[in-house]
C-alpha cells in the first residue's frame, strides 16, 4: 500500500516534471495589429521636433485626419525651419495669424494623390497635378559642389522617398509657393517684359491669357504655354518701343485683327497645353495659336533651339531659349523666355520625298545606313516614328546601287515588310518629316513583287486616300510618261526599270505645317515581301514626274 | 533516495536551454577545426574562391554593370529592368537592388578565411611547405584586394573587413573606411601578394585563370593610377612588359576568336574561366533577352566609319565589340567574327586584365609624368596593330597633357570596350587634380541622357558624391555604423 502510494506520488511528480520541462521557456508574442507602418500624420507626430509646424498647419486646415487615412499620397513636407521662414515672409508672427483658406490651398499644393518617387522626376512637371490643381516642377541643382533634387526650382529635397503606410514623403527645405498670377498678370508684373505686355494688350491676347483654367468635355485643360521676349531682346532686333514693333509688323494697322501680322506674331508665341521645357524637347514640332503654324524645337547638346531646321538643303539657324529663365509657373500656364527675336516661318508648299528608311535610329547605324549590302531589323520600340500592329520586325535593306533586287531605287535602300497583312504586320504608320501647309499629291514608289498584297489602303492623318495601292503592279515603260501620269502611274526611278512603280494615291490638303501620319492598311493577303522606296508629297502645281529618284539621289532625267 | 534522484533529474532536464536542446548542428567551430587540417583543404578553399566568382553568374554581370552602365557606351536594352535604367540615367536610390554589395563581401569572406586559417595548417600537415602556402595566400590577398578596389571605385567609402567571419558572434557593425584608406589597403595587400606570388603554374589555363605575379602587377598599376602615384604605376606596368610573357596578336580574321571567343590568349593576363560546365549569362543578357545594347556613340563614333571605303575597319569594332545593325554588344557572345555562341556554349571569359590595358596604363602613367612622346608612341603602336582608322586618329602635341589624356581615354574605349572599364576610366581621369576634368563626365552624360532628364542629370553629376553608388538600404538597417553617402540622403 505504501509502495502504491509512493508510486502515485512519483507518477504525479513525474507529470509535474514533464509539464515543467515541456513548457516553453519564453512566451510567444503574438502581433496584435496587422500592420505597424505609420501613416503620414502619425509619422509627423513621431518626428515632431522637425515637423511640428506642418502638423499644426494640418490641424488648422483640418487635413490631419485626411492624411491619416489609407491611400496613396505623396507629401512634400516642409521642415519647421522652412515654415518659420514662410510665416516671416508672409508678414505674420505665428501660424494662427495666417488666413485659413490660404493654408488649405498651401497644404493641397504639397500633396499629390499618387505615389511619386524621385525616380519618376524629370526636368519638367510631375505627371500628376497637386490636389491644389497646380503642377509641380522638378529638377536638380548644384550648390557649391553639392547637388540636390529641387521642386519648383527653389525647394531642395533634403530627405527623399520616405515610405509610410499611405504613401511617401519627400522633405523639403522651403515651402512651395502657390502661383497666384495668371499668365497675363505675371508678364505684366515684370518690368523687362513691358513691350511684350503692350503687344499682348493691343492685340487682345492679354485677356485670353488672363482666363482661369477650364476643362473641356474630354477633360483637357485650357493651360497655355507662352514664349515671351524681353525688352532687351526686342532692342537687339531694333525695336526699342512698342511703336517700333508695331510699325514693323502691323500690316493692317489694326493689331486686334486676327489677320494682322502683329497679332499673328503674338499668337505664334502662344502654345496650347502646359508645356515645360522638358515637354517641349520631347517633340520636334508644337502647335501655336497662330492658325496652322507650328514652331520647331530642337535640342542641340543642352541648348533648346526654336525653328532650327535644314530646309531645302540649307541650315536655318534656330533661336535659343533662355533655359534658366524659363519654366515660370502661373495659375493658367507656363512662361518661357527666348534669347532672340523670331518670326513665323512663311513658306510655300515644297515637295517632300520621304524615304521611310531615313529614320533617326537607322541613320545612327552609320555602318548600315545607305551602305550597300547592309540591312538591319527593328522591332516597334526601336523606331520612334514608325508604328505597326503585330509583333514582327520590319527591315531596312540596302542593295547594290543600280543592281540587285531593289538597288535601282532612291539611295538603293527600301523598307521591307516581310508580310504586309493582318496577323503579321499591318497598319504600318510612319510619321512624316515636316510638310509645309498646302495641297499635295501623294505618290508611293515601291519595288513591285508578284505575291505582295494587292489592295492596300493608305490613310493620311486617318483620312482614307482615294486610290488603293497594288504592290504587285510592275511599272509600264512602254507607254508615254504623260499618258501614264494621267492614269496615276509613273516610273519613279532613273535609269528607268519596270521593277519600280509609283502610284498616285490622291490629293490632300495639308492644313498645318508640321509632321503628319501616313498609314498603310493591307486589305488583302500577302505571300511575299513588300518593299517601300519613297513616299512623295509633291505640291499640285509642281511637275509630278521630275525629278526622278536614283541610287545617288534626285535626278532631272 | 529516489526523490533525490528525481530532483536531480528535474534540475538537470530543466536547465537545458531550449535552443541548444533542439539544435542538431555541431557546436560552434567544430567544422572549421575538422576542415583546416591538410594542404588539400587549403587548396580546396582557394579554388572555392574562384568557383564562387564563376558559379555566381551575377558576379561578372555586376562587374559589367558597375563599369559600363553609367558610362556612355551601353544603353539599357528592351528587357532592362527599372533598376538598370535608373543606374543608366543617374536616378539611383538606396533601394536599387543593384547597389547590393553582398556578393562582393561573400567572396571577400572566402578570401579572409583562407588568409586567417591557412597558416595554421603548416603545423598540422608536414607536406605543406611554406612556399606553397604563400602561393595560396597570394591568391586570396590579390582577389580580396581586387574586390575592395572595385568596391571603393563604385561606392567610395566602404567597410573594410580584413578578418574572417566564422560565427554569429563576430562583429558585423563595422564603420566605413575612406576611399583613400581602402586604396592603401589594396596596395598593401597587393604588395604582400606580389612577394608571395607564383609566376607560372605550368599550364595555360591556370596561368590565365589564377592569380599570377603579372595579374598582381596589373592590379597594382591600376590602383596606383587611382592613387595618382604614377612612378609606381609605371614600375608595375614595366614588370609585366619586361617579363616577355605577353604580346599583342597581329590583326587577322581569327584575332577576335582567339582573344575573346576562345580566351586565354597570349594577350591575356587574368580571365574569369567560364566553361561549358560553368556557363555565363552573356548570350542571354546581350542577345536573346537583351538587357544591354551598344549606345549610338559606341556604334558610330568610337570605332569610326570610313565613308569612302566601308571595308576599311578597326578590327576591334564591327563583329568584335559590336554588331552595328541592332546595336548589339558582340564581344561576349561571338564565337568568331562570323558566328555567335549559343545558350549552351555561352562560355566567353570575363577579362579582368589584358596586355593591351597594361600598355595603355603605362601610357597614362608616362603622360602624367610629362613623358608625352612615349605615351603617344604606345597608343600608336596599339592603333597600328588593331588597324584603327584615320578618322579616330588624334595628333596631340607631345607636351599637351590634356589632349594626350583624351587620346588615351578614347583608345581605351576602343580597346577595352564593354570590359567593365569605361565609367571607371572616365571617373579616374576626371577626378584628378581636384576634379579638373569634370567636363569629361558631363559631356559623357550629354551624349546619352534622355532629353527630358538632361538638365537634372547634368546638375546631379556636378556633385562628386553622385559619381558613387549609395549604400543599399538593407545594409544601413543591419549595420548601424554605416553612414550613407550624403548625396543620397
Amino acid at each position: 500500500m505504501k509502495i502504491l502510494k509512493h508510486k502515485i506520488f512519483y507518477i504525479r511528480l513525474l507529470l509535474v516534471i514533464f509539464c515543467l520541462v515541456h513548457s516553453s521557456c519564453t512566451n510567444e508574442k503574438y502581433k496584435e495589429s496587422t500592420d505597424e507602418t505609420v501613416n503620414i500624420t502619425e509619422y509627423l507626430k513621431n518626428n515632431e521636433e522637425n515637423y511640428s509646424l506642418f502638423l499644426d498647419i494640418l490641424e488648422i486646415s483640418n487635413y490631419a485626419s485626411f492624411l491619416n487615412t489609407y491611400g496613396t499620397y505623396t507629401l512634400f513636407l516642409p521642415t519647421n525651419e522652412a515654415i518659420d521662414n514662410y510665416i516671416e515672409e508672409s508678414g505674420a508672427n505665428t501660424l494662427e495669424e495666417l488666413n485659413i483658406e490660404n493654408l488649405q490651398e498651401l497644404v493641397k499644393l504639397h500633396i499629390l494623390e499618387t505615389k511619386t518617387f524621385t525616380t519618376n522626376f524629370n526636368d519638367g512637371k510631375i505627371a500628376t497635378a497637386t490636389m491644389q490643381g497646380q503642377f509641380l516642377v522638378t529638377g536638380a541643382t548644384n550648390n557649391e559642389g553639392n547637388s540636390s533634387i529641387v521642386v519648383n526650382k527653389e525647394s531642395r529635397i533634403i530627405q527623399s522617398n520616405i515610405e509610410v503606410g499611405n504613401g511617401i514623403i519627400h522633405v523639403i527645405d522651403k515651402v512651395l509657393p502657390i502661383a497666384t498670377n495668371t499668365l497675363a498678370q505675371e508678364i505684366e508684373s515684370r518690368e523687362e517684359l513691358s513691350i511684350f505686355t503692350q503687344a499682348l494688350k493691343e492685340t487682345g491676347w492679354y485677356d485670353f491669357l488672363d482666363q482661369p483654367i477650364t476643362y473641356d468635355q474630354d477633360s483637357i485643360s485650357s493651360h497655355l504655354s507662352i514664349i515671351a521676349q524681353t525688352n532687351n531682346v526686342f532692342a537687339s532686333s531694333g525695336f526699342n518701343t512698342y511703336q517700333e514693333l508695331k510699325n514693323r509688323y502691323s500690316n493692317l494697322d489694326n493689331p486686334a485683327n486676327p489677320e494682322d501680322s502683329l497679332n499673328l506674331f503674338v499668337a505664334y508665341r502662344i502654345l496650347p497645353g502646359l508645356k515645360y521645357v522638358a515637354d517641349l524637347v520631347t517633340s520636334p514640332a508644337h502647335n501655336t495659336e497662330a492658325p496652322q503654324e507650328v514652331i520647331g524645337i530642337k535640342l542641340a547638346q543642352d541648348t533648346v533651339l526654336i525653328n532650327e531646321q535644314t530646309f531645302n538643303g540649307i541650315l536655318e539657324k534656330g533661336v535659343p531659349l533662355n533655359r534658366d529663365q524659363s519654366d515660370i509657373t502661373t495659375t493658367n500656364g507656363v512662361i518661357h523666355l527666348v534669347k532672340e527675336n523670331f518670326e513665323i516661318k512663311k513658306r510655300f508648299p515644297y515637295p517632300v520625298y520621304f524615304d521611310p528608311g531615313d529614320q533617326p535610329e537607322i541613320r545612327r547605324l552609320a555602318s548600315v545606313f545607305r551602305i550597300p549590302g547592309q540591312n538591319a531589323s527593328f522591332s516597334q520600340e526601336d523606331l520612334q516614328d514608325v508604328d505597326w500592329e503585330g509583333s514582327n520586325e520590319i527591315s531596312y535593306r540596302v542593295d547594290t546601287p543600280g543592281g540587285g533586287t531593289y538597288g535601282h531605287g532612291y539611295f538603293a535602300d527600301v523598307i521591307e515588310i516581310h508580310r504586309l497583312r493582318d496577323g503579321y504586320i499591318n497598319n504600318l504608320t510612319f510619321t512624316t518629316p515636316v510638310i509645309i501647309k498646302g495641297t499635295y499629291k501623294i505618290w508611293v514608289s515601291y519595288r513591285a513583287a508578284p505575291s505582295a498584297p494587292t489592295n492596300v489602303q493608305v490613310y493620311f492623318n486617318d483620312e482614307a486616300l482615294s486610290r488603293q495601292i497594288n504592290f504587285t503592279e510592275y511599272g509600264n515603260t512602254s507607254q508615254p510618261e504623260r499618258v501614264l501620269e494621267s492614269q496615276g502611274y509613273k516610273i519613279p526611278v532613273s535609269p528607268q526599270t519596270n521593277r519600280f512603280n509609283s502610284r498616285l494615291l490622291g490629293i490632300v490638303n495639308v492644313e498645318s505645317t508640321g509632321r503628319h501620319k501616313i498609314r498603310f492598311n493591307s486589305l488583302s493577303s500577302a505571300g511575299q515581301q513588300t518593299w517601300i522606296d519613297v513616299i512623295e508629297f509633291r505640291p499640285i502645281e509642281m511637275d509630278q514626274i521630275y525629278p526622278r529618284f536614283s541610287p545617288n539621289g534626285l535626278v532631272e532625267e | 533516495m529516489k526523490i533525490k534522484t528525481i530532483l536531480i533529474l528535474v534540475i538537470a532536464l530543466s536547465t537545458i536551454s531550449c535552443n541548444d536542446y533542439l539544435d542538431l548542428r555541431p557546436p560552434n567551430g567544430t567544422v572549421r577545426q575538422e576542415f583546416w587540417k591538410t594542404k588539400e583543404d587549403v587548396q580546396a578553399a582557394v579554388i572555392g574562391i574562384y568557383s564562387e566568382m564563376v558559379s555566381n553568374q551575377d558576379f561578372a554581370e555586376r562587374l559589367f554593370i558597375y563599369g559600363e552602365l553609367r558610362g556612355d557606351m551601353v544603353i539599357p536594352g528592351q528587357n532592362a529592368s527599372d533598376n538598370q535604367i535608373f543606374l543608366n540615367t543617374t536616378n539611383i536610390l538606396s533601394t536599387n537592388a543593384l547597389t547590393d554589395w553582398g556578393m562582393f563581401y561573400r567572396i571577400i569572406n572566402f578570401c579572409n578565411t583562407v588568409i586567417d586559417l591557412a597558416p595554421q595548417v603548416l603545423e598540422e600537415d608536414p607536406t605543406l611547405d611554406e612556399e606553397e602556402l604563400e602561393g595560396y595566400l597570394s591568391e586570396a590577398l590579390a582577389i580580396r584586394a581586387y574586390l575592395y578596389f572595385t568596391l571603393a571605385k563604385t561606392f567610395k567609402d566602404v567597410p573594410l573587413k580584413l578578418d574572417a567571419t566564422l560565427n554569429d558572434n563576430d562583429n558585423f557593425q563595422i564603420p566605413t573606411s575612406s576611399q583613400e584608406e581602402v586604396f592603401l589597403q589594396v596596395i598593401e595587400d597587393l604588395n604582400q601578394a606580389e612577394e608571395y606570388s607564383i609566376s607560372d603554374y605550368g599550364n595555360l589555363a591556370e596561368n590565365k585563370g589564377r592569380i599570377t605575379t603579372y595579374a598582381i602587377n596589373a592590379m597594382q598599376a591600376d590602383a596606383y593610377l587611382w592613387l595618382n602615384d604614377f612612378t609606381n604605376a609605371l614600375d608595375a606596368t614595366n614588370k609585366v612588359i619586361e617579363s616577355g610573357n605577353f604580346e599583342l596578336i597581329p590583326a587577322s580574321n581569327s584575332w577576335f576568336g582567339t582573344v575573346f571567343g576562345e580566351g586565354n590568349s597570349s594577350e591575356s593576363i587574368f580571365e574569369l574561366q567560364f566553361s561549358d560546365e560553368n556557363l555565363n549569362s552573356f548570350i542571354n543578357v546581350f542577345l536573346q533577352r537583351a538587357e544591354y545594347r551598344a549606345s549610338s556613340r559606341a556604334v558610330t563614333e568610337v570605332f569610326g566609319i570610313d565613308r569612302q571605303n566601308p571595308e576599311n575597319q578597326d578590327i576591334r569594332g564591327e563583329r568584335a565589340s559590336i554588331v552595328a545593325s541592332g546595336a548589339e554588344i558582340y564581344k561576349f557572345i561571338g564565337l568568331n567574327s562570323e558566328q555567335r555562341k549559343t545558350t549552351t556554349t555561352s562560355n566567353t571569359h570575363w577579362f579582368f586584365y589584358r596586355y593591351s590595358e597594361v600598355l595603355l596604363m603605362k601610357a597614362e602613367a608616362l603622360n602624367e609624368l610629362n613623358r608625352g612622346e612615349e605615351a603617344i608612341a604606345i597608343v600608336e603602336e596599339i592603333r597600328e596593330i588593331r588597324e584603327a582608322i584615320e578618322i579616330t586618329e588624334l595628333n596631340p602635341a607631345a607636351n599637351d597633357k590634356t589632349s594626350i589624356s583624351d587620346y588615351i581615354l578614347a583608345e581605351r574605349s576602343r580597346e577595352l570596350a564593354f570590359e567593365g572599364k569605361r565609367w571607371f576610366d572616365v571617373l579616374r581621369v576626371a577626378r584628378r587634380d581636384n576634379y579638373a576634368r569634370l567636363d569629361l563626365i558631363l559631356s559623357m552624360a550629354l551624349s546619352s541622357a534622355p532629353p527630358n532628364q538632361q538638365q537634372s542629370i547634368l546638375n546631379k553629376l556636378q556633385d562628386p558624391n553622385s559619381h558613387y553608388l549609395p549604400i543599399n538600404q538593407n545594409e544601413l538597417y543591419t549595420n548601424k555604423q554605416l553612414v550613407q553617402n550624403p548625396f543620397y540622403n
